[in-house]
């Protein structure tokens, strides 16, 4: 009963007039993000957060958490259309979508996508209703170890879960812990790695650094490509699945949007290794897997699904234990610091109209995009079209003018090119920004935890380890590490024993 | 020749070193009372074992065919670098002219960066972006923008 009183109070949070136009501008923005190749969600919040800066805390994540789910919408029409996904979580949809496409069922390919998504999103907003409660009251019993060994479980799920080698996803992991570094101490305020300029002394600012390595580094990318996409010349027709449709994807959706949920959760999971492991499954447990990658319904409808519940999921471990479980949470959280909330357990006693305002806006997000994408798809067909070198310039200008907007310094300026290089250069020698990000956002709450900690014990390492919930969460970090590095050290000793 | 992960391994490894002694510069304490350089100290030798794993494993492994021109071979890397110089210059440019002539700069030479456009769409262009940006940001944002020699 608490929840439908909670949950009526959160809809007369999100239904006041400002909060709905600041849904709608977010989940339209997401939208356009989503269908616009070359700038993700990430990028476009690293972007738009300044322009957060004057509105209420509940206003800001109520628009940046519409731009996240929305973009997963917007991602899967040029996936569909134009085999290049929107955003790395329709990665996977480019393998059955746009084959079903070029057979002429693009129509049902984005319906079913769309459909899929809104069931997905609202199973994972009600999901998120009712675990959010009793974890945010299991998370006051955490203490500084607790703390530490939850978010060095997350860094390493992250690490593990990437794309990329695992051995690169943890240097760049170590490396955003020693930008997080930059400033002065908090305990004893003195500076350290600022090399002498005052500006450091505040520590590099998270929007410079995301929006440097995700919008300009992937701009200074796209222009470097010497083709151009081409957008798959087809009639639209028949937007809504038919029954046939409906019931090859029935299951498929449901299973999708539980698995992307509870994925979603596990700090490291989100969108991206959801979609992946919703195809990997519909693959698996099909009676016929030779038609996935030829235009299987499954292989939309499972992954669609899994991407927009995962988004739902995310929130549960911001919202409650304040520890993002992925990189987009990671801007949220620190959108939130910046609006002066701390987010963890106390944040839903104390700001009840932020976390049931945010949740009641999810569900009419959700009701907004079905209607914004379904029938309007045509549309966004049109904006596919328009030259990238019209959008180009303009996403530059605003990341820099956004990264100027924070502290009104021409220095951050300065910080967000260079970032801009640096995650260029990170691209071409085969290294992921995400690990890094993560990393630098939670490195504060890392170092004050660990340093507690050791106080606490007297420089004692054992402390992690005879409180349960840090020694179990560190153990499983230390495990994920020895079977991430399994493949390696089998490898090495087959060579040396061959020699 | 080099390849990718053989520079990329020795430039983690010098960035770890210098994170280390400009740490121990600091003060790094013990694991009792820690000074401001403990955990930068601790990251910056968690690096050098990694990026040392990394430069091992390339020796040991079949080393990747491609050395570090490859990764720039067919690409158009020239526009990198016009439109890196051109981003540097604004924000070198955009305290001291202002943000409206910098801005109409910045976009009139980047629209010329990717594909031919005639001149009077860029300038139109230049000047129709310029002023809804303005208004976005200076207007309705409140967001100081520098003003310059021009006063606004």
């Amino acid at each position: 009963m608490a929840i439908f009183h909670n949950l009526f109070y959160g809809f007369s949070v999100a239904l006041q007039p400002d909060h709905i136009l600041v849904c709608f501008v977010g989940v339209l923005l997401g939208t356009l993000i989503g269908v616009l190749p070359g700038i993700g969600p990430l990028g476009a919040i690293a972007i738009l957060l300044p322009a957060t800066f004057r509105m209420s805390p509940v206003s800001a994540i109520i628009m940046l958490a519409g731009i996240y789910y929305g973009a997963m919408y917007g991602g899967s029409i040029t996936s569909i259309l134009v085999n290049i996904p929107g955003e790395a979580a329709t990665v996977v949809t480019c393998l059955d979508g746009h084959e079903m496409a070029k057979q002429g069922r693009a129509g049902p390919a984005l319906g079913i996508a769309a459909f899929g998504s809104f069931f997905a999103g609202t199973l994972g907003i009600v999901g998120l209703m009712i675990f959010a409660t009793p974890l945010a009251e299991f998370a006051l019993k955490f203490g500084p170890p607790e703390y530490f060994g939850v978010i060095f479980l997350g860094m390493t799920l992250l690490m593990y879960l990437s794309r990329g080698s695992l051995l690169k996803g943890i240097m760049m992991a170590v490396f955003g812990l020693m930008l997080s570094f930059v400033g002065l101490d908090p305990i004893e305020g003195s500076p350290r790695l600022t090399f002498n300029l005052l500006q450091l002394w505040d520590g590099i600012g998270i929007v410079p650094l995301a929006m440097g390595l995700f919008g300009i580094a992937e701009i200074l990318n796209n222009i470097e490509e010497t083709a151009a996409p081409e957008v798959l010349k087809t009639k639209i027709k028949n937007i809504f699945p038919n029954l046939s449709d409906w019931m090859q994807s029935k299951w498929a959706i449901l299973r999708g949007s539980i698995l992307g949920f509870f994925l979603g959760i596990l700090p490291g999971g989100g969108a991206i290794i959801s979609s992946f492991v919703s195809y990997g499954l519909e693959k698996r447990i099909s009676k016929e897997p030779e038609k996935f990658g030829r235009g299987a319904i499954q292989g939309v409808a499972g992954p669609e699904s899994a991407n927009n519940s995962a988004t739902a999921g995310a929130f549960v471990p911001l919202f409650t234990l304040g520890i993002p479980s992925n990189v987009v949470m990671a801007l949220l959280f620190g959108a939130l610091t910046i609006h002066g909330m701390r987010p963890g357990p106390f944040l839903m006693a104390n700001h009840p109209d932020l976390f049931w305002g945010v949740v009641s806006s999810m569900y009419i997000g959700n009701v907004m995009l079905l209607i914004l994408n379904v029938p309007l798809i045509p549309l966004w067909v049109q904006v596919l079209k328009i030259p990238y070198k019209i959008l180009f310039p303009l996403i530059l200008l605003f990341c820099l003018i956004g990264a100027y907007s924070v502290r009104n310094s021409i220095f951050d300026v300065h910080l967000t090119i260079i970032f801009g290089i640096v995650g260029y250069l990170f691209r071409k020698f085969d290294y992921e920004a995400a690990p890094l990000v993560l990393a630098f956002v939670l490195g504060p709450l890392f170092e004050s935890n660990l340093r507690q900690s050791l106080t606490l014990s007297r420089g004692n390492f054992s402390i992690f380890f005879t409180r349960p919930i840090s020694a179990v969460s560190i153990t499983l970090a230390i495990i994920l590490l020895i079977i991430g590095f399994m493949p390696y050290l089998t490898k090495a000793r087959q060579k040396f024993e061959e020699k | 020749m080099i390849n990718r992960d053989q520079f990329s391994g020795l430039f983690w490894l010098a960035i770890s070193i210098f994170v280390c002694v400009e740490a121990a510069r600091v003060g790094i304490g013990s694991f009792s009372s820690q000074g401001p350089g403990f955990l930068p100290f601790c990251s910056g030798v968690i690096l050098s074992a990694f990026s040392i794993i990394l430069l091992i494993r390339n020796i040991l492994r079949r080393p990747e065919k491609r050395n570090l021109k490859d990764l720039w071979q067919d690409m158009n890397w020239g526009k990198v670098i016009v439109v890196l110089i051109l981003l540097f210059a604004y924000a070198f440019l955009l305290p001291r002219l202002g943000y409206l002539i910098t801005t109409f700069g910045l976009i009139i030479l980047l629209f010329g960066i990717v594909g031919r456009t005639r001149l009077w769409i860029k300038v139109v262009a230049g000047i129709i972006t310029v002023l809804a940006t303005y208004i976005v940001f200076y207007v309705w944002l409140e967001v100081q923008l520098p003003k310059g020699i021009l006063g606004f």
